[in-house]
Protein backbone atom coordinates (compact mmCIF):
# COMPACT_ATOMS: atom_id res chain seq x y z
CA UNK A 1 0.00 0.00 0.00
CA UNK A 2 2.52 2.53 0.83
CA UNK A 3 5.03 3.38 -1.57
CA UNK A 4 8.35 2.92 0.78
CA UNK A 5 11.26 4.70 -1.23
CA UNK A 6 13.41 5.20 1.75
CA UNK A 7 11.73 8.73 2.71
CA UNK A 8 10.17 8.26 6.51
CA UNK A 9 6.66 8.23 5.93
CA UNK A 10 5.68 11.43 7.66
CA UNK A 11 8.30 13.17 5.15
CA UNK A 12 6.09 12.83 2.07
CA UNK A 13 2.86 14.80 2.71
CA UNK A 14 5.01 17.67 1.57
CA UNK A 15 6.26 16.09 -1.78
CA UNK A 16 3.98 13.52 -2.82
CA UNK A 17 -0.10 13.59 -1.83
CA UNK A 18 -0.54 17.22 -2.06
CA UNK A 19 -1.44 18.85 -5.04
CA UNK A 20 1.23 20.81 -6.97
CA UNK A 21 -0.04 24.61 -7.77
CA UNK A 22 2.94 25.99 -8.30
CA UNK A 23 3.65 25.12 -12.32
CA UNK A 24 0.49 23.86 -13.99
CA UNK A 25 2.25 24.77 -17.40
CA UNK A 26 3.75 21.38 -16.97
CA UNK A 27 0.93 19.37 -16.33
CA UNK A 28 -1.08 18.38 -19.67
CA UNK A 29 -4.58 19.71 -19.81
CA UNK A 30 -4.41 22.03 -16.77
CA UNK A 31 -3.55 25.15 -18.45
CA UNK A 32 -6.23 26.91 -19.75
CA UNK A 33 -4.64 27.89 -22.78
CA UNK A 34 -4.46 24.88 -23.75
CA UNK A 35 -7.91 23.81 -22.72
CA UNK A 36 -9.68 26.29 -24.44
CA UNK A 37 -7.68 27.47 -27.36
CA UNK A 38 -6.73 23.90 -28.99
CA UNK A 39 -10.10 22.58 -29.64
CA UNK A 40 -11.44 26.09 -30.33
CA UNK A 41 -8.94 26.44 -33.00
CA UNK A 42 -9.08 22.82 -34.06
CA UNK A 43 -13.10 23.11 -34.69
CA UNK A 44 -12.41 26.55 -36.93
CA UNK A 45 -9.88 24.91 -39.24
CA UNK A 46 -12.17 22.49 -39.98
CA UNK A 47 -15.47 24.96 -40.47
CA UNK A 48 -12.78 26.67 -42.69
CA UNK A 49 -11.96 23.51 -44.68
CA UNK A 50 -15.13 22.30 -44.98
CA UNK A 51 -16.42 26.06 -46.89
CA UNK A 52 -13.38 26.58 -48.86
CA UNK A 53 -14.11 22.80 -49.90
CA UNK A 54 -18.00 23.83 -50.93
CA UNK A 55 -16.82 27.03 -52.90
CA UNK A 56 -13.71 25.18 -54.49
CA UNK A 57 -15.20 22.50 -55.90
CA UNK A 58 -18.82 24.17 -56.43
CA UNK A 59 -20.78 21.76 -54.14
CA UNK A 60 -24.36 22.31 -54.82
CA UNK A 61 -26.07 23.35 -51.71
CA UNK A 62 -28.83 20.57 -51.49
CA UNK A 63 -25.62 18.18 -51.52
CA UNK A 64 -23.70 19.71 -48.76
CA UNK A 65 -24.49 23.24 -47.37
CA UNK A 66 -21.43 25.69 -46.66
CA UNK A 67 -21.06 25.95 -42.68
CA UNK A 68 -22.12 30.47 -43.69
CA UNK A 69 -25.28 29.12 -45.09
CA UNK A 70 -26.07 26.72 -41.70
CA UNK A 71 -25.44 29.28 -39.44
CA UNK A 72 -27.29 32.44 -40.91
CA UNK A 73 -30.53 29.65 -41.19
CA UNK A 74 -29.17 28.39 -37.87
CA UNK A 75 -29.61 32.09 -36.28
CA UNK A 76 -32.34 33.77 -39.05
CA UNK A 77 -34.89 31.11 -37.92
CA UNK A 78 -33.97 31.21 -34.40
CA UNK A 79 -37.36 31.87 -33.24
CA UNK A 80 -38.69 28.24 -34.95
CA UNK A 81 -35.61 26.01 -33.90
CA UNK A 82 -36.28 27.64 -30.30
CA UNK A 83 -39.87 26.86 -29.88
CA UNK A 84 -39.41 23.37 -31.35
CA UNK A 85 -36.28 22.83 -28.88
CA UNK A 86 -38.33 22.85 -26.34
CA UNK A 87 -40.32 19.88 -26.76
CA UNK A 88 -36.74 17.90 -27.59
CA UNK A 89 -35.35 19.36 -24.22
CA UNK A 90 -38.18 18.65 -22.43
CA UNK A 91 -38.08 14.81 -23.67
CA UNK A 92 -34.60 14.26 -23.12
CA UNK A 93 -34.69 16.11 -19.41
CA UNK A 94 -37.49 14.39 -18.52
CA UNK A 95 -36.66 10.81 -19.78
CA UNK A 96 -33.01 11.03 -18.55
CA UNK A 97 -34.31 11.69 -14.65
CA UNK A 98 -37.12 9.97 -14.94
CA UNK A 99 -34.82 6.67 -15.75
CA UNK A 100 -32.51 8.14 -12.18
CA UNK A 101 -35.24 7.91 -10.15
CA UNK A 102 -36.69 4.51 -11.14
CA UNK A 103 -32.99 3.18 -12.16
CA UNK A 104 -31.20 3.98 -8.82
CA UNK A 105 -33.58 2.55 -6.64
CA UNK A 106 -34.19 -0.87 -9.14
CA UNK A 107 -29.88 -1.15 -8.95
CA UNK A 108 -30.60 -0.99 -5.01
CA UNK A 109 -32.51 -3.73 -4.92
CA UNK A 110 -31.18 -5.79 -6.86
CA UNK A 111 -27.70 -5.35 -4.68
CA UNK A 112 -29.86 -6.14 -2.07
CA UNK A 113 -32.17 -8.59 -3.21
CA UNK A 114 -30.89 -11.22 -4.99
CA UNK A 115 -34.36 -13.15 -6.30
CA UNK A 116 -35.12 -9.57 -7.53
CA UNK A 117 -31.96 -9.41 -9.07
CA UNK A 118 -32.17 -12.87 -11.00
CA UNK A 119 -35.93 -11.64 -11.77
CA UNK A 120 -34.91 -8.88 -13.27
CA UNK A 121 -31.74 -9.10 -15.26
CA UNK A 122 -33.17 -10.90 -18.19
CA UNK A 123 -35.87 -8.32 -18.53
CA UNK A 124 -33.49 -5.80 -18.57
CA UNK A 125 -30.83 -7.06 -21.22
CA UNK A 126 -33.82 -7.42 -23.39
CA UNK A 127 -34.80 -4.06 -23.06
CA UNK A 128 -31.76 -2.98 -23.88
CA UNK A 129 -30.58 -5.08 -26.97
CA UNK A 130 -34.43 -4.35 -28.72
CA UNK A 131 -33.80 -1.94 -30.92
CA UNK A 132 -35.68 1.00 -30.12
CA UNK A 133 -36.49 2.18 -33.36
CA UNK A 134 -38.40 -0.77 -33.65
CA UNK A 135 -40.56 -0.14 -31.03
CA UNK A 136 -40.94 3.58 -31.40
CA UNK A 137 -43.95 2.89 -34.03
CA UNK A 138 -45.57 0.73 -31.59
CA UNK A 139 -45.42 3.34 -28.57
CA UNK A 140 -47.21 5.84 -31.39
CA UNK A 141 -49.91 3.80 -31.98
CA UNK A 142 -50.09 3.03 -28.21
CA UNK A 143 -49.53 6.98 -26.90
CA UNK A 144 -50.13 8.75 -29.28
CA UNK A 145 -48.27 11.65 -30.94
CA UNK A 146 -47.40 13.90 -27.89
CA UNK A 147 -44.69 13.89 -25.83
CA UNK A 148 -45.42 10.46 -23.88
CA UNK A 149 -44.03 8.30 -26.22
CA UNK A 150 -40.97 10.62 -26.61
CA UNK A 151 -40.23 10.74 -23.06
CA UNK A 152 -40.74 6.55 -22.84
CA UNK A 153 -38.35 6.13 -25.39
CA UNK A 154 -35.82 8.26 -23.85
CA UNK A 155 -36.21 6.76 -20.59
CA UNK A 156 -35.95 3.34 -21.70
CA UNK A 157 -32.74 4.21 -23.62
CA UNK A 158 -31.14 5.65 -20.16
CA UNK A 159 -32.43 3.43 -18.31
CA UNK A 160 -29.94 0.08 -18.70
CA UNK A 161 -26.68 2.06 -18.48
CA UNK A 162 -27.93 3.95 -14.90
CA UNK A 163 -28.78 0.49 -13.53
CA UNK A 164 -25.52 -1.32 -14.83
CA UNK A 165 -23.50 1.00 -13.46
CA UNK A 166 -25.31 1.64 -10.03
CA UNK A 167 -25.37 -2.32 -9.45
CA UNK A 168 -21.30 -2.13 -9.97
CA UNK A 169 -21.05 0.77 -8.15
CA UNK A 170 -22.83 -0.35 -5.14
CA UNK A 171 -20.59 -3.34 -5.31
CA UNK A 172 -17.48 -2.06 -4.87
CA UNK A 173 -17.85 -1.09 -1.30
CA UNK A 174 -14.82 -2.61 0.64
CA UNK A 175 -16.26 -5.13 3.06
CA UNK A 176 -13.82 -3.94 5.44
CA UNK A 177 -16.13 -0.71 5.33
CA UNK A 178 -19.22 -2.85 5.96
CA UNK A 179 -17.48 -4.78 8.81
CA UNK A 180 -16.86 -1.25 10.25
CA UNK A 181 -20.22 -0.12 10.49
CA UNK A 182 -21.66 -3.38 11.77
CA UNK A 183 -18.96 -2.97 14.63
CA UNK A 184 -20.85 0.22 15.48
CA UNK A 185 -24.14 -1.35 15.37
CA UNK A 186 -24.96 0.12 12.44
CA UNK A 187 -28.19 -0.84 10.39
CA UNK A 188 -28.68 -1.46 6.65
CA UNK A 189 -30.20 2.04 6.08
CA UNK A 190 -26.72 3.61 7.48
CA UNK A 191 -24.53 1.76 5.67
CA UNK A 192 -26.59 2.44 2.21
CA UNK A 193 -26.75 5.83 2.92
CA UNK A 194 -22.95 6.61 4.48
CA UNK A 195 -20.99 3.77 2.91
CA UNK A 196 -22.93 2.67 -0.48
CA UNK A 197 -23.98 5.00 -1.59
CA UNK A 198 -21.07 7.53 -1.72
CA UNK A 199 -18.78 4.67 -2.75
CA UNK A 200 -21.12 4.00 -5.63
CA UNK A 201 -21.15 7.52 -7.10
CA UNK A 202 -18.16 7.66 -9.73
CA UNK A 203 -18.81 4.67 -11.09
CA UNK A 204 -22.69 5.71 -11.16
CA UNK A 205 -21.60 9.05 -12.79
CA UNK A 206 -20.24 7.22 -15.50
CA UNK A 207 -23.55 5.42 -16.05
CA UNK A 208 -25.18 8.88 -16.10
CA UNK A 209 -22.38 10.47 -18.02
CA UNK A 210 -23.50 7.56 -20.65
CA UNK A 211 -26.69 7.99 -20.78
CA UNK A 212 -27.51 11.38 -21.24
CA UNK A 213 -26.04 11.07 -24.43
CA UNK A 214 -28.52 8.35 -25.52
CA UNK A 215 -30.85 11.04 -24.04
CA UNK A 216 -30.54 12.65 -27.15
CA UNK A 217 -30.44 9.59 -29.50
CA UNK A 218 -33.77 8.75 -28.07
CA UNK A 219 -35.55 11.55 -28.17
CA UNK A 220 -34.53 12.33 -31.63
CA UNK A 221 -35.70 8.43 -32.59
CA UNK A 222 -39.27 9.31 -31.49
CA UNK A 223 -39.25 12.21 -33.28
CA UNK A 224 -38.26 10.38 -36.31
CA UNK A 225 -40.83 7.32 -35.91
CA UNK A 226 -43.74 9.93 -35.04
CA UNK A 227 -44.02 13.31 -33.76
CA UNK A 228 -45.71 16.70 -34.45
CA UNK A 229 -43.13 18.43 -32.43
CA UNK A 230 -39.21 18.87 -32.11
CA UNK A 231 -35.87 19.03 -34.10
CA UNK A 232 -36.26 15.62 -35.06
CA UNK A 233 -40.03 16.15 -36.51
CA UNK A 234 -38.59 19.75 -37.82
CA UNK A 235 -35.85 17.74 -39.75
CA UNK A 236 -37.34 14.99 -41.27
CA UNK A 237 -39.81 18.01 -42.75
CA UNK A 238 -36.87 19.75 -44.16
CA UNK A 239 -35.61 16.62 -45.44
CA UNK A 240 -38.35 15.73 -47.43
CA UNK A 241 -38.09 19.10 -48.84
CA UNK A 242 -34.92 18.58 -49.65
CA UNK A 243 -33.74 21.55 -47.69
CA UNK A 244 -30.23 20.83 -46.77
CA UNK A 245 -29.24 24.14 -45.00
CA UNK A 246 -32.26 23.28 -42.79
CA UNK A 247 -31.46 19.98 -41.82
CA UNK A 248 -28.18 20.40 -41.07
CA UNK A 249 -29.06 23.77 -38.89
CA UNK A 250 -31.26 21.36 -36.75
CA UNK A 251 -27.91 18.71 -36.57
CA UNK A 252 -26.53 21.81 -35.31
CA UNK A 253 -28.95 22.61 -32.76
CA UNK A 254 -29.32 18.75 -31.67
CA UNK A 255 -25.08 18.97 -30.77
CA UNK A 256 -25.53 22.02 -28.80
CA UNK A 257 -28.11 20.49 -26.99
CA UNK A 258 -25.78 17.20 -26.35
CA UNK A 259 -23.01 19.40 -25.24
CA UNK A 260 -24.98 21.17 -22.72
CA UNK A 261 -26.51 17.95 -21.35
CA UNK A 262 -23.52 16.20 -21.20
CA UNK A 263 -21.27 19.13 -19.38
CA UNK A 264 -24.35 19.64 -16.96
CA UNK A 265 -23.53 16.23 -15.75
CA UNK A 266 -19.90 16.49 -15.96
CA UNK A 267 -20.38 19.64 -14.00
CA UNK A 268 -22.53 18.29 -11.34
CA UNK A 269 -20.10 15.22 -10.79
CA UNK A 270 -16.93 17.35 -10.08
CA UNK A 271 -19.46 19.60 -7.70
CA UNK A 272 -20.34 16.13 -5.82
CA UNK A 273 -16.82 13.80 -6.41
CA UNK A 274 -14.55 17.15 -5.73
CA UNK A 275 -13.14 16.26 -2.51
CA UNK A 276 -11.89 12.75 -3.98
CA UNK A 277 -8.35 13.46 -5.22
CA UNK A 278 -9.00 12.35 -9.14
CA UNK A 279 -6.59 14.93 -10.10
CA UNK A 280 -3.82 13.12 -8.12
CA UNK A 281 -4.26 10.28 -10.93
CA UNK A 282 -3.70 12.91 -13.42
CA UNK A 283 -0.66 14.44 -11.96
CA UNK A 284 0.88 11.73 -10.29
CA UNK A 285 0.81 9.28 -13.10
CA UNK A 286 2.54 12.19 -15.38
CA UNK A 287 0.26 11.03 -18.65
CA UNK A 288 1.10 7.81 -18.05
CA UNK B 1 -3.76 -22.48 29.46
CA UNK B 2 -4.70 -21.54 33.04
CA UNK B 3 -8.59 -20.26 33.17
CA UNK B 4 -8.55 -16.80 35.19
CA UNK B 5 -11.85 -16.15 36.93
CA UNK B 6 -11.70 -12.17 36.39
CA UNK B 7 -11.21 -12.92 32.55
CA UNK B 8 -13.38 -9.92 30.51
CA UNK B 9 -13.07 -12.21 27.20
CA UNK B 10 -13.46 -16.08 27.38
CA UNK B 11 -12.58 -17.82 23.82
CA UNK B 12 -13.82 -21.47 24.66
CA UNK B 13 -12.49 -24.55 22.13
CA UNK B 14 -13.66 -21.99 19.44
CA UNK B 15 -13.02 -24.31 15.50
CA UNK B 16 -13.27 -22.73 12.33
CA UNK B 17 -13.23 -24.49 8.65
CA UNK B 18 -12.98 -22.09 5.59
CA UNK B 19 -14.38 -23.58 2.22
CA UNK B 20 -12.25 -22.68 -0.03
CA UNK B 21 -13.81 -24.40 -3.54
CA UNK B 22 -13.71 -27.93 -3.28
CA UNK B 23 -11.72 -27.50 -0.14
CA UNK B 24 -11.77 -26.96 3.66
CA UNK B 25 -9.71 -25.25 4.98
CA UNK B 26 -9.30 -25.22 8.79
CA UNK B 27 -8.31 -21.89 10.10
CA UNK B 28 -8.61 -22.14 13.94
CA UNK B 29 -8.50 -25.62 15.72
CA UNK B 30 -10.11 -25.42 19.69
CA UNK B 31 -8.64 -22.86 20.70
CA UNK B 32 -9.01 -21.19 24.58
CA UNK B 33 -7.84 -17.86 25.64
CA UNK B 34 -8.83 -15.26 28.31
CA UNK B 35 -7.44 -11.91 28.15
CA UNK B 36 -7.93 -10.32 31.34
CA UNK B 37 -9.82 -6.39 31.55
CA UNK B 38 -7.16 -3.86 30.65
CA UNK B 39 -4.88 -6.62 29.51
CA UNK B 40 -3.00 -5.95 25.97
CA UNK B 41 -2.41 -8.72 24.46
CA UNK B 42 -0.71 -9.74 21.04
CA UNK B 43 -1.16 -12.44 18.44
CA UNK B 44 1.89 -13.32 16.68
CA UNK B 45 2.15 -15.66 13.72
CA UNK B 46 2.95 -16.57 10.46
CA UNK B 47 0.80 -14.93 7.97
CA UNK B 48 -2.49 -16.71 7.10
CA UNK B 49 -2.84 -18.88 10.16
CA UNK B 50 -6.23 -17.75 11.24
CA UNK B 51 -5.59 -14.75 13.78
CA UNK B 52 -7.57 -12.29 12.05
CA UNK B 53 -9.98 -14.50 11.58
CA UNK B 54 -9.73 -15.50 15.70
CA UNK B 55 -10.02 -11.52 15.92
CA UNK B 56 -13.33 -11.25 13.85
CA UNK B 57 -15.01 -14.00 15.77
CA UNK B 58 -14.07 -12.28 19.27
CA UNK B 59 -15.94 -9.19 17.73
CA UNK B 60 -18.93 -11.12 16.74
CA UNK B 61 -18.46 -10.22 12.71
CA UNK B 62 -17.65 -14.06 11.88
CA UNK B 63 -19.59 -17.08 13.50
CA UNK B 64 -17.19 -19.49 14.75
CA UNK B 65 -18.11 -23.25 13.52
CA UNK B 66 -17.55 -24.60 17.30
CA UNK B 67 -17.33 -23.27 21.03
CA UNK B 68 -18.00 -19.73 21.35
CA UNK B 69 -16.82 -16.27 22.93
CA UNK B 70 -17.97 -14.79 26.08
CA UNK B 71 -17.30 -11.10 27.20
CA UNK B 72 -18.65 -10.32 30.13
CA UNK B 73 -19.72 -13.77 30.97
CA UNK B 74 -22.47 -13.17 28.11
CA UNK B 75 -21.56 -14.95 25.15
CA UNK B 76 -21.19 -13.09 21.58
CA UNK B 77 -23.69 -13.30 18.88
CA UNK B 78 -23.76 -10.87 16.42
CA UNK B 79 -21.11 -7.87 16.37
CA UNK B 80 -20.21 -7.09 19.67
CA UNK B 81 -20.32 -3.20 19.75
CA UNK B 82 -18.78 -2.03 22.52
CA UNK B 83 -15.04 -1.68 20.95
CA UNK B 84 -13.10 -0.17 18.21
CA UNK B 85 -11.04 -1.60 15.32
CA UNK B 86 -8.11 -0.74 13.46
CA UNK B 87 -7.61 -2.61 10.03
CA UNK B 88 -4.45 -3.43 8.31
CA UNK B 89 -5.66 -0.82 5.88
CA UNK B 90 -6.88 2.43 7.38
CA UNK B 91 -10.17 2.28 5.63
CA UNK B 92 -11.54 5.94 5.94
CA UNK B 93 -13.55 7.10 3.54
CA UNK B 94 -12.24 9.21 0.58
CA UNK B 95 -15.19 11.95 0.90
CA UNK B 96 -14.60 12.75 4.27
CA UNK B 97 -11.97 14.75 6.62
CA UNK B 98 -9.99 13.44 9.16
CA UNK B 99 -12.70 14.78 11.55
CA UNK B 100 -15.59 13.50 9.66
CA UNK B 101 -13.69 10.16 9.30
CA UNK B 102 -13.83 9.62 13.31
CA UNK B 103 -16.64 11.36 14.00
CA UNK B 104 -18.58 8.42 11.64
CA UNK B 105 -18.22 6.00 14.74
CA UNK B 106 -20.58 8.79 16.57
CA UNK B 107 -22.41 9.25 13.86
CA UNK B 108 -23.81 5.73 13.58
CA UNK B 109 -24.26 5.26 17.10
CA UNK B 110 -26.58 8.29 17.39
CA UNK B 111 -24.20 9.95 19.82
CA UNK B 112 -24.33 13.47 20.29
CA UNK B 113 -21.77 15.34 17.76
CA UNK B 114 -21.50 18.38 19.77
CA UNK B 115 -20.35 15.99 22.95
CA UNK B 116 -17.78 13.99 21.17
CA UNK B 117 -15.83 16.68 18.51
CA UNK B 118 -13.92 17.90 21.43
CA UNK B 119 -13.04 14.59 21.70
CA UNK B 120 -12.45 13.58 18.66
CA UNK B 121 -9.95 16.94 18.23
CA UNK B 122 -8.53 15.87 21.25
CA UNK B 123 -7.51 12.77 20.11
CA UNK B 124 -6.25 13.71 16.83
CA UNK B 125 -4.08 16.62 18.59
CA UNK B 126 -2.34 13.81 20.72
CA UNK B 127 -1.07 12.14 17.35
CA UNK B 128 0.13 14.87 15.76
CA UNK B 129 -2.80 15.24 13.47
CA UNK B 130 -3.57 18.98 14.57
CA UNK B 131 -2.95 20.51 11.62
CA UNK B 132 -4.49 18.22 9.16
CA UNK B 133 -8.05 17.63 11.10
CA UNK B 134 -9.98 19.32 7.57
CA UNK B 135 -7.87 17.22 4.94
CA UNK B 136 -9.24 14.75 3.35
CA UNK B 137 -7.46 11.02 3.04
CA UNK B 138 -5.78 11.76 0.08
CA UNK B 139 -4.03 14.22 1.28
CA UNK B 140 -2.64 12.12 4.14
CA UNK B 141 0.84 9.99 4.14
CA UNK B 142 0.18 6.35 4.92
CA UNK B 143 1.10 7.00 8.60
CA UNK B 144 -1.51 9.77 9.23
CA UNK B 145 -3.88 7.81 7.84
CA UNK B 146 -4.13 4.95 10.29
CA UNK B 147 -3.77 7.61 13.31
CA UNK B 148 -7.05 8.81 12.08
CA UNK B 149 -7.99 5.22 12.13
CA UNK B 150 -6.61 4.72 15.16
CA UNK B 151 -8.44 8.19 16.58
CA UNK B 152 -11.76 6.56 15.00
CA UNK B 153 -11.17 2.90 17.12
CA UNK B 154 -10.73 4.84 20.30
CA UNK B 155 -13.38 7.97 19.90
CA UNK B 156 -16.47 6.63 21.52
CA UNK B 157 -13.96 5.28 24.37
CA UNK B 158 -14.69 1.48 23.79
CA UNK B 159 -13.82 -0.93 26.29
CA UNK B 160 -12.10 -3.33 23.86
CA UNK B 161 -9.66 -1.91 20.82
CA UNK B 162 -9.01 -5.35 18.29
CA UNK B 163 -5.94 -3.77 16.27
CA UNK B 164 -5.81 -6.25 12.91
CA UNK B 165 -2.06 -5.41 11.85
CA UNK B 166 -2.74 -1.75 11.84
CA UNK B 167 0.68 -0.88 11.18
CA UNK B 168 1.96 -3.71 8.65
CA UNK B 169 1.89 -1.38 5.67
CA UNK B 170 3.99 0.81 7.30
CA UNK B 171 7.70 1.96 7.10
CA UNK B 172 10.15 0.32 9.87
CA UNK B 173 10.69 4.54 11.37
CA UNK B 174 6.68 5.20 10.92
CA UNK B 175 5.97 1.88 13.10
CA UNK B 176 8.35 3.03 15.60
CA UNK B 177 6.52 6.34 15.88
CA UNK B 178 3.20 4.46 15.80
CA UNK B 179 4.19 1.80 19.01
CA UNK B 180 5.27 5.38 21.34
CA UNK B 181 1.90 6.67 20.22
CA UNK B 182 -0.35 3.49 20.94
CA UNK B 183 1.62 2.92 23.97
CA UNK B 184 1.31 6.17 25.18
CA UNK B 185 -2.81 5.98 24.42
CA UNK B 186 -2.79 2.72 26.11
CA UNK B 187 -1.26 3.60 28.95
CA UNK B 188 -3.50 6.44 29.46
CA UNK B 189 -6.70 4.66 29.01
CA UNK B 190 -6.06 0.99 29.72
CA UNK B 191 -8.19 -0.36 26.91
CA UNK B 192 -8.39 -4.20 26.95
CA UNK B 193 -6.06 -4.29 23.58
CA UNK B 194 -5.98 -7.33 20.99
CA UNK B 195 -3.52 -6.94 18.31
CA UNK B 196 -2.25 -8.63 15.87
CA UNK B 197 1.40 -8.89 14.14
CA UNK B 198 3.94 -10.67 12.23
CA UNK B 199 6.46 -8.28 14.12
CA UNK B 200 8.26 -10.12 16.96
CA UNK B 201 9.71 -7.08 18.39
CA UNK B 202 6.27 -5.13 18.06
CA UNK B 203 4.61 -7.87 19.84
CA UNK B 204 6.73 -8.48 22.71
CA UNK B 205 7.06 -4.41 22.88
CA UNK B 206 3.45 -3.57 23.25
CA UNK B 207 2.22 -6.52 24.85
CA UNK B 208 1.52 -7.57 28.65
CA UNK B 209 0.95 -11.26 26.84
CA UNK B 210 2.55 -12.65 23.38
CA UNK B 211 0.36 -15.63 22.30
CA UNK B 212 2.49 -17.49 19.66
CA UNK B 213 0.29 -19.31 17.45
CA UNK B 214 1.35 -22.38 15.30
CA UNK B 215 0.91 -22.33 11.43
CA UNK B 216 -2.78 -22.84 10.47
CA UNK B 217 -4.90 -24.11 11.75
CA UNK B 218 -4.51 -21.87 14.63
CA UNK B 219 -3.12 -22.84 17.98
CA UNK B 220 -1.76 -21.35 20.68
CA UNK B 221 1.95 -22.87 20.85
CA UNK B 222 2.71 -20.76 24.04
CA UNK B 223 0.95 -17.89 26.22
CA UNK B 224 4.54 -15.80 27.38
CA UNK B 225 4.04 -13.39 29.45
CA UNK B 226 6.25 -10.63 29.29
CA UNK B 227 7.45 -8.97 32.36
CA UNK B 228 8.94 -5.83 30.88
CA UNK B 229 8.30 -2.00 33.28
CA UNK B 230 6.53 0.53 31.60
CA UNK B 231 6.11 2.80 30.08
CA UNK B 232 8.90 1.36 27.58
CA UNK B 233 11.25 3.07 25.39
CA UNK B 234 12.91 1.96 22.24
CA UNK B 235 16.12 1.18 24.06
CA UNK B 236 14.57 -1.11 25.71
CA UNK B 237 14.52 -3.32 22.55
CA UNK B 238 18.60 -3.38 23.25
CA UNK B 239 18.26 -5.26 26.13
CA UNK B 240 18.78 -8.94 27.56
CA UNK B 241 15.58 -9.13 29.11
CA UNK B 242 13.65 -7.94 25.73
CA UNK B 243 16.10 -10.11 23.49
CA UNK B 244 15.57 -13.19 25.86
CA UNK B 245 11.64 -12.96 24.95
CA UNK B 246 12.21 -12.38 21.22
CA UNK B 247 14.61 -15.01 21.52
CA UNK B 248 12.04 -17.32 23.04
CA UNK B 249 9.06 -16.49 20.09
CA UNK B 250 11.98 -17.20 17.49
CA UNK B 251 12.83 -20.40 18.78
CA UNK B 252 9.28 -21.60 19.10
CA UNK B 253 8.52 -20.77 15.42
CA UNK B 254 11.65 -22.49 14.88
CA UNK B 255 9.78 -25.50 16.17
CA UNK B 256 7.12 -25.29 14.71
CA UNK B 257 8.34 -25.13 11.84
CA UNK B 258 7.85 -21.42 10.65
CA UNK B 259 11.56 -20.72 9.97
CA UNK B 260 13.56 -23.39 8.11
CA UNK B 261 17.01 -23.50 7.26
CA UNK B 262 17.71 -23.98 3.77
CA UNK B 263 20.86 -26.42 4.30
Amino acid sequence: MTANNGLPEEMKPDTLPLVDQQSPSTKPGSNWRTAWIVPTVTVILCLAAWEAAVHLFEVRVYLLPPPSTIAVVMFVEFDLFMSEAVSTVISITTGFLLAVVFGVPVATCMVYWSLFRRAIQAILVTAQVLPKVALAPLFIVWFGFGMLPKVLITFLICFFPIVIDTVIGLNSVRPENLMLIRSMGGNRWQSFWKIRLPSALPSMFGGLKVAVTFAVVGTLVAEFVGSDTGLGYVLMLARGNLESPTVFACIMWLVIIGFVSYYSVELTERVVLRNRGAQRIHQLGAGL
Amino acid sequence: MDRVDDALIKVSSVSKVFRAGTDLVPAIDDLSVDVRRGEFVTMVGPSGCGKTTLMMIIGGLIDPDHGNVAIHGETVRGPFTNLGIVFQNPELLDWRTSLSNIMLQIEIRNLSQRDYTPVALDLLARVGLEDFVDKYPHELSGGMKQRVALCRALVHDPEILLLDEPFGALDALTRDQMNYDLQHIWLEKRKTAILVTHSIDEAVWLSDRVLVMTPRPARIAEDISIDLPRPRSLEMKNSAEFNTYTGRVRALFKDLGVFHDSQ
